[in-house]
């Protein structure tokens, strides 16, 4: 899966690279830069076109030909005495040599004509050999007709940096192009138009038009469109970039201390990206809401992408993969009636433009830390830590209300983020946990958050012989799936893991993909935790998901089957540590484990979740992961839900320490539909913690 | 009349299409204009900037014709030109489109006119036609209101603009071509 992600990445890079071509890739950053960017015009003012091509050509964005000549390769062969050939190759300009569009053709001269094969020779490679590399070839086209245009950029994919539109066009609407451009070539498109009424302007941003330029356009602006070129390219290549740097940062420095840091950003990361992603989709709502009342389209009816709905669009992209993703084929892949092509066309778009934006924030965030890098300096990485883990709980603190309702039935969605679990015999534990502090979910995560970070660098430090060791956990880390998928929710999964070795803040900032309540409750049994011995932290953090893959590594391998009553918190990741603690009656005995087990009894219980709820997490998180245009949606998730009906327990710990390898069965005995549920958490208030913890 | 005949006979028919009065008062002895010899290049040039500031001031034109003269390089030495003649050409033909629109009495869709009238106001305020840029917008807000009245009106305002734009950038484009060849005669070097 890894591998797959990567090369995906790669392969993206690639295709950002190689619509470059002629202009050099790696000469982004040079001064020569903006020179040959190659630009589609279109436009049904020939007017505008004119007097565009002319200031483009001026800013140097073209290059023209020399000749129109067709660049050949030469291979001159002497068959037999008096007859010479020469297989001219002609070079496609994209494809290189031998690409698919290589045309041959064989010259036979005879002797006699030998020199003038040697004289074509000659001529061809004087006119075309220095054009191979040094030229950079490329064309400024101008278009009048947005189908002729549409035909002309799918025909030559590839061979266009950007798009310039005008909004009306005779046969198309420029929206539409721009669609069509976006999906298809996902190249940055610029619309342009006399119209500057505010409406159109928004439906151009909607549509994801990149720049929208009145008309008269100046030279000014012109100058300066090469930077929607650059940002494509930024965006697109971001992931692989900010893996690879982390890669760099783990090979670099062997410390734990930044080790750690890098693995909590990853953490965070996730945390933002879900958070976010949240918000996207209010958003997106919005803004269907809004195109309702735009004029042009109110006359379609509007399709509500509730969540299911957008499940089954996830799962077909990712079935097809987001590269070869069309909506036809998607269409057909979800087979929902009533759904029309260009519905899901306006949402495929959507969809790719959020993955970018959710791109362009983890960018920002992970940029945070490295400014914070510093060996033994571990307030610093707290700092962006704890800010961050509160800003999503923030905005988990916000969705509820509307992705549940979206979920309906399962859970209830309150303002305050408060969940009540209908029908259920846990129903009343869960009123129980939540009885604390009713206040804004936001503030207990804040008051959570710090806490548990404050006491994330004791562990490290003062813990060493706690049976994680930081060390093991990036080796893992590193060769681990999600992380370097860097999938929204499984990137959570991995900054848990590799975070073990440090707190209980990572649970936080994957509960916000939840809603407020799981944050508290987490928050509250990490903060415990950590507070009662601060190795308890490295214990069990391993999720059934990881497993799969963390198995084979040094890590830990935590194989549970979960019992029905704590089958709540199936998300996978967290499941498993969840499990431990909830079953720690009989774990405490087993377990030599230091730390977690005594405390764990207290905890225990507070986790009761539904099936049915792990139903809906399961789709969210796929539904975030498969966001990230990779494979194997959940799959993790459908694993554990069989899970539930187990009754026993099997957990394996082992930690790898110093090379010194502890390994502990245990077996535990989960009663069946054992009342595991003890509201003790309310023990465990934000005062009582805040007390214990600031002393 | 002697000169006269003489002009017609050295001038070249299309170039004889410049027959503004100064040609006549610039004649030499010779009794060619005062182009032909290469002289009144300057004089020329300033007519042209006298025109040209004549028709800031009316509001006729505005600084994107500035670029638009700006724009014009060596790869392209008639690009002001070609724009023009390229715009005068498009927007009469959408003029007489939205003549026949109106003049229909059962005309109702004012949504193309609006798209037509887009276009008209963005091919001129690319070259820089203020004041028929300005009609356009006049003539725009009416066909939203869905004005018949008020776009018979601006239709013809917007004509009344366009002839005009259309004679000074004739003459503008006169001067320019008397002076580009006044600016071509050389004379062998004196020794």
């Amino acid at each position: 899966m890894m591998e797959n992600a990567q090369r995906l990445q790669v392969s993206s890079l690639n295709t950002v690279g190689s619509s470059y071509g002629s202009c050099k890739t790696d000469g982004l950053g040079s001064d020569e830069f903006p020179v040959g960017l190659r630009v589609l015009v279109v436009d049904d003012d020939t007017v505008c076109l004119k007097i565009l091509e002319q200031m483009l050509r001026q800013c140097s964005y073209h290059v023209p030909m020399p000749f129109g000549v067709k660049l050949y390769t030469c291979e001159l062969k002497v068959a037999e005495a008096g007859t010479i050939s020469i297989l001219m190759r002609s070079m496609d300009r994209d494809k290189g040599v031998g690409g698919p569009n290589t045309e041959e053709c064989w010259v036979h001269r005879n002797w006699f004509n030998h020199l003038i094969a040697l004289k074509l020779l000659t001529f061809l490679s004087i006119v075309a050999f220095p054009k191979l590399n040094s030229d950079p070839i490329c064309s400024l086209t101008t278009c009048s007709q947005a189908t002729v245009a549409l035909n002309l950029l799918r025909e030559k994919k590839g061979c266009f940096d950007l798009v310039i539109s005008d909004v009306h066009m005779p046969d198309m609407d420029g929206f539409k192009l721009l669609e069509h451009v976006g999906l298809e070539m996902d190249l940055p498109v610029i619309m342009m138009s006399g119209d500057q009424r505010k409406n159109l302007v928004m439906r151009g941003i909607k549509h994801g038009a990149c720049d929208y330029l009145l008309k008269p356009v100046r030279m000014e602006e012109l100058r300066n469109i090469w930077q929607h070129v650059v940002r494509k390219k930024w965006s697109g290549s971001k992931d692989f970039e900010q893996s690879s740097i982390e890669e760099n940062d783990r090979h670099k420095r062997g410390g734990d201390d930044t080790d750690y840091a890098s693995s909590v950003n990853e953490g965070t990361d996730a945390s933002w990206k879900t958070a976010k992603k949240r918000k996207d989709t209010k958003e997106e709502e919005e803004d269907g809401e809004l195109e309702d009342n735009d004029p042009a389209t109110s006359k379609k009816p509007r399709v509500v992408w509730s969540v299911e709905l957008h499940q089954q669009f996830v799962n077909a992209v990712s079935q097809l993969g987001l590269d070869k993703a069309v909506p036809k084929r998607i269409l057909e892949l979800m087979n929902v009636p009533g759904l029309t092509r260009e519905n899901v066309a306006s949402h495929l778009q959507k969809f790719r433009l959020y993955l970018k934006r959710l791109n362009g924030v983890a960018q920002q965030q992970g940029g945070i830390p490295s400014t914070f890098y510093g060996p033994g300096d571990s307030n610093a990485k707290i700092g962006p830590l704890g800010r961050i883990d509160i800003q999503a709980l923030a905005a988990s603190g916000q969705i509820p209300a509307q992705t549940l309702a979206a979920l309906q039935a399962e859970v209830l969605g309150r303002p305050t983020g408060s969940i009540v679990l209908p029908a259920m015999d846990k129903s009343a534990l869960l009123q129980a946990s939540l009885q604390g502090p009713k206040g804004i979910p936001v503030e207990r995560g804040v008051t959570f958050g710090q806490p548990i970070v404050k006491s994330q660098p004791n562990i490290s430090k003062q813990f060493p012989q706690s049976s994680i060791l930081v060390d093991d956990i990036p080796s893992g880390y590193g060769s681990w799936p999600p992380n370097n998928l860097g999938t929204i929710s499984t990137a959570g999964n991995g900054g848990l893991h590799t975070q073990n070795g440090g707190n209980g803040s990572i649970p936080l900032s994957q509960n916000s993909s939840y809603s407020g309540n799981n944050v508290i409750d987490y928050g509250l049994l990490s903060a415990q935790s950590v507070q009662s011995h601060s190795s308890s932290v490295g214990l069990g953090q391993v999720s059934d998901a990881s497993y799969k893959h963390t198995g084979g590594l040094n890590g830990y391998s935590v194989p549970v089957s979960i019992p029905p009553v704590s089958s709540g918190i199936v998300h996978s990741d967290n499941g498993t540590n969840w499990h431990v603690q909830n079953s720690t009656p009989n774990l405490s005995n087993v377990n030599k484990v230091p730390g977690i087990v005594s405390n764990a009894c207290e905890i225990e219980g507070s986790y009761g979740l539904r099936a049915c709820d792990l139903q809906d997490q399961g789709s969210a998180r796929s539904y975030g992961f498969v966001g990230r245009g990779t494979s194997i949606p959940s799959r993790f998730a459908m694993d554990d839900f069989e899970s539930p009906m187990g009754n026993l327990g099997h957990v394996r710990i082992c930690g790898n320490n110093d090379g010194d390898i502890v390994k502990q069965e245990l077996n535990m005995d989960f009663p069946e539909n054992a009342k595991v549920g003890v509201p003790v958490i309310q023990q465990f208030s934000p005062n009582d913690l805040m007390s214990v913890l600031s002393k | 009349m002697r000169t006269a005949k003489l002009i017609e006979q050295c001038v070249p028919l299309s170039l004889y299409l410049i027959n503004n009065e100064y040609v006549y008062k610039l004649l030499g002895k010779t009794g060619l204009p005062v182009w032909m010899l290469g002289l009144g290049v300057d004089r020329l040039r300033a007519d042209m900037n006298r025109l040209l500031a004549i028709l800031f001031h009316q509001g006729v034109l505005d600084e994107q014709f500035l670029q638009l003269q700006q724009l014009q390089d060596e790869s392209s030495p008639n690009f002001v030109f070609e724009v023009v003649t390229i715009y005068f050409r498009e927007s009469e033909k959408l003029l007489r489109i939205l003549r026949d629109n109106l003049s229909d009495r059962e005309f109702s869709d004012y949504a193309k006119m609006g798209i037509h009238l887009n276009q008209f106001l963005g091919s001129s305020s690319s070259i820089g036609a203020k004041r028929v840029r300005n009609v356009c917008v006049a003539f725009r807000a009416a066909s939203e209101q869905n004005n018949r009245l008020g776009c018979l009106r601006a239709l013809e305002l917007l004509e009344h603009e366009y002839c005009f734009l259309k004679n000074k950038l004739y003459e503008l484009f006169q001067l320019e071509q008397q002076r580009s060849m006044a600016a071509g005669v050389r004379y062998p070097a004196q020794h």
